[in-house]
């Protein structure tokens, strides 16, 4: 839990030249980009720009045809997501993908298995060190129960939950995780104006307490500009601008972007 | 009739309670293996939503196998070790072969293809070992033999051994099925995919290690169930004709749920026998084959999502 002090400036990921292709779809081409340890990086662009597509690449649903991807400064070229998991990359979705059947509490916990060390065997008998380790990451969930304030849906099945909620804690269950790098997509799609300003706090107060590096797909202007560092912004396949919000509005090849200008 | 139909089958029961036993029992025994068959099917559907057609094959194939290679002079115990990696090959190729090129297809597809697996295992079967039924190696595998009077109420009732092993077989395995699943990382992480493979696999649950650890857990079940019936009667490809029996049971009991499986299996297994041997004769008997069906029928009408299957309501 401790913050690691947020050092602007060393770049944690960086894109080089991806190309996704799917047949003769061209989702994107010859993208690149950096992200910097404890930002807030934002992708923006108009629908089927290849904004998904660009976190599938990065957390490993999609195997980049072109280019190279450096991650904490190793570089990779095949990584499947438990893989990219394992190495502190979590992230949400544009369409909540939660474990329907369980509660809030289980579904955060999920979070947590792949830091469940305890041989099988004793976790077979519910004794000694798996309890303990059970209890460990027990404590570290509430907390981020606490985080979010979901403290009362904790034992909800997560189907019955309205869509703000879901929302929240499928960010609980990558929270879970300890990543050092959050892909967020469309974090906040759907959400009425007060779920949003909730959903701003939390992203904020994550980057503050956890020290979490965080990248993430919106579409709400006004957030994406008081929220991130730096916007990089996709149009059909391809990088048109890069930089801070302030450069980006002002940047022409955006506008014509967003409103569909003909030259 | 209405006095034949509702009546004279329970004063034959208050009658001779101890036949009423004896039919309980047969039940009883016929359910847990009906049972057996249907956990089977449940492990596959609960991590990847497809009803494994293959599953009554396996079951042949696992028993084949242990009996062809103590044929061949593999002492009983080691052809049990060498079976059991047999079924863990199998599960690695399936998950390497045939699930990992389907990821992400529709669930018919992957149904389909469990089809495609079933003739497979056929054919690999008969060219293997032959098509001739062969019998199990009971004795040799420490399995008893013989029979149980007790008397009682009145009247002598008989237990197989068998059946009693049996029984008590399939309840450890169930138990320690459940133990499992609720307890282990592994078992987390099953019930994590069965709702959801994207979000599974972004919390770093890997599909691969858990489909083959789910393929192997169901070849298990299929050897465990491929002695049992191999006892009572032979092995032979005849014998894959049990997992129809397993379809009512999955529809009494819910799709997704190990207990649900258990608990139809039973209902089916008592069912039938009782059926059949006090309401049997009203129509000339032989109801024992069409019984389990018109109970699922009835279920499905009323309770489509079994006993203790998910009920799952979409939002639209």
């Amino acid at each position: 839990m401790s913050a690691a002090a947020p050092r602007p400036g060393e770049t944690l990921l960086s894109v080089d030249g991806i190309s996704l292709a799917f047949g003769g779809v061209k989702a994107l081409t010859d993208v690149s980009f950096d992200v910097r340890k404890g930002e807030i990086r934002a992708i923006i662009g108009p629908n089927g720009a290849g904004k998904s597509s660009m976190l599938n690449c990065i957390n490993g649903f999609y195997q980049p045809q072109q280019g190279r991807i450096t991650y904490r400064g190793v570089e990779r070229r095949q990584m499947r997501p438990h893989e990219a998991a394992e190495q502190g990359i979590a992230r949400t979705f544009q369409n909540i993908a939660l474990f329907r059947g369980m509660s809030t509490l289980d579904n955060i916990m999920t979070g947590r298995l792949l830091r469940m060390k305890v041989p099988f065997f004793w976790q077979v008998w519910r004794h000694g060190p798996a309890m303990r380790e059970e209890i460990e990451h027990r404590r570290f969930v509430e907390g981020i129960i606490e985080f979010l304030e979901i403290e009362h849906i904790r034992k909800t099945p997560v189907g019955r939950l309205p869509y703000g909620l879901q929302k929240r804690v499928e960010l609980g269950r990558a929270l879970a995780m300890e990543p050092e790098l959050l892909l967020l997509d469309e974090p906040m799609a759907g959400m009425n104006l007060e779920e949003k300003e909730d959903m701003c706090r939390f992203i904020l107060d994550v980057v503050r307490q956890y020290g979490t590096t965080i990248a993430l797909i919106e579409h709400d202007m006004g957030v994406v500009m008081d929220l991130s560092d730096r916007v990089v912004v996709l149009d059909y396949g391809r990088k048109i601008a890069d930089g801070t919000p302030a450069e980006v509005k002002a940047d022409r090849r955006v506008i014509d972007a967003y409103l569909g200008v003909g030259h | 009739m209405l006095y034949n139909v509702f009546v004279d089958p329970f004063v034959q029961m208050a009658d001779m309670p101890d036949l009423l036993v004896q039919v309980l029992w047969e039940g009883t025994v016929a359910g847990v293996l009906y049972a057996l068959i249907a956990l089977g099917f449940v492990l596959i559907f609960k991590a990847s939503g497809v009803f494994n057609f293959a599953q009554g094959i396996m079951v042949v194939f696992a028993a084949l196998t242990l009996v062809g290679l103590h044929e061949n002079g593999v002492p009983a115990l080691l052809a049990l070790v060498l079976t059991v990696g047999v079924m863990y090959a199998l599960a690695w190729s399936i998950e390497r072969v045939v699930l990992r090129p389907l990821v992400n297809q529709p669930d018919i597809i992957l149904f389909m293809a469990t089809f495609g697996i079933t003739y497979l295992i056929i054919g690999l079967g008969e060219f293997i070992f032959g098509g001739r039924p062969k019998a199990m190696i009971t004795s040799e595998l420490f399995l008893p033999r013989g029979a149980i009077d007790v008397q009682m109420l009145g009247g002598r009732v008989t237990f197989q051994k068998l059946d009693i092993a049996a029984a008590v077989i399939a309840g450890l395995m169930v138990a320690a099925l459940a133990v499992f699943f609720q307890r282990t990382r592994i078992g987390r992480a099953l019930r994590a995919v069965a709702d959801s493979h994207k979000a599974a696999l972004s919390v770093g649950i890997s599909l691969n290690q858990i489909w083959v650890v789910v393929w192997f857990t169901a070849g298990l079940v299929a050897l465990v169930t491929g002695i049992m019936w191999g006892a009572r009667s032979d092995v032979s490809f005849g014998l894959q004709i049990i997992a129809l029996k397993a379809l009512p049971v999955l529809i009494l009991g819910g799709f997704t749920s190990v207990p649900g499986a258990i608990v139809g299996g039973l209902i089916i297994g008592v069912g039938e026998k009782v059926g059949e041997f006090y309401w049997g004769p009203l129509v000339g008997s032989g109801i024992e084959s069409w019984l389990a069906y018109l109970i699922a029928l009835a279920f499905l009408l009323f309770r489509p999502q079994g006993l203790f299957g998910d009920k799952i309501i979409e939002r639209i």
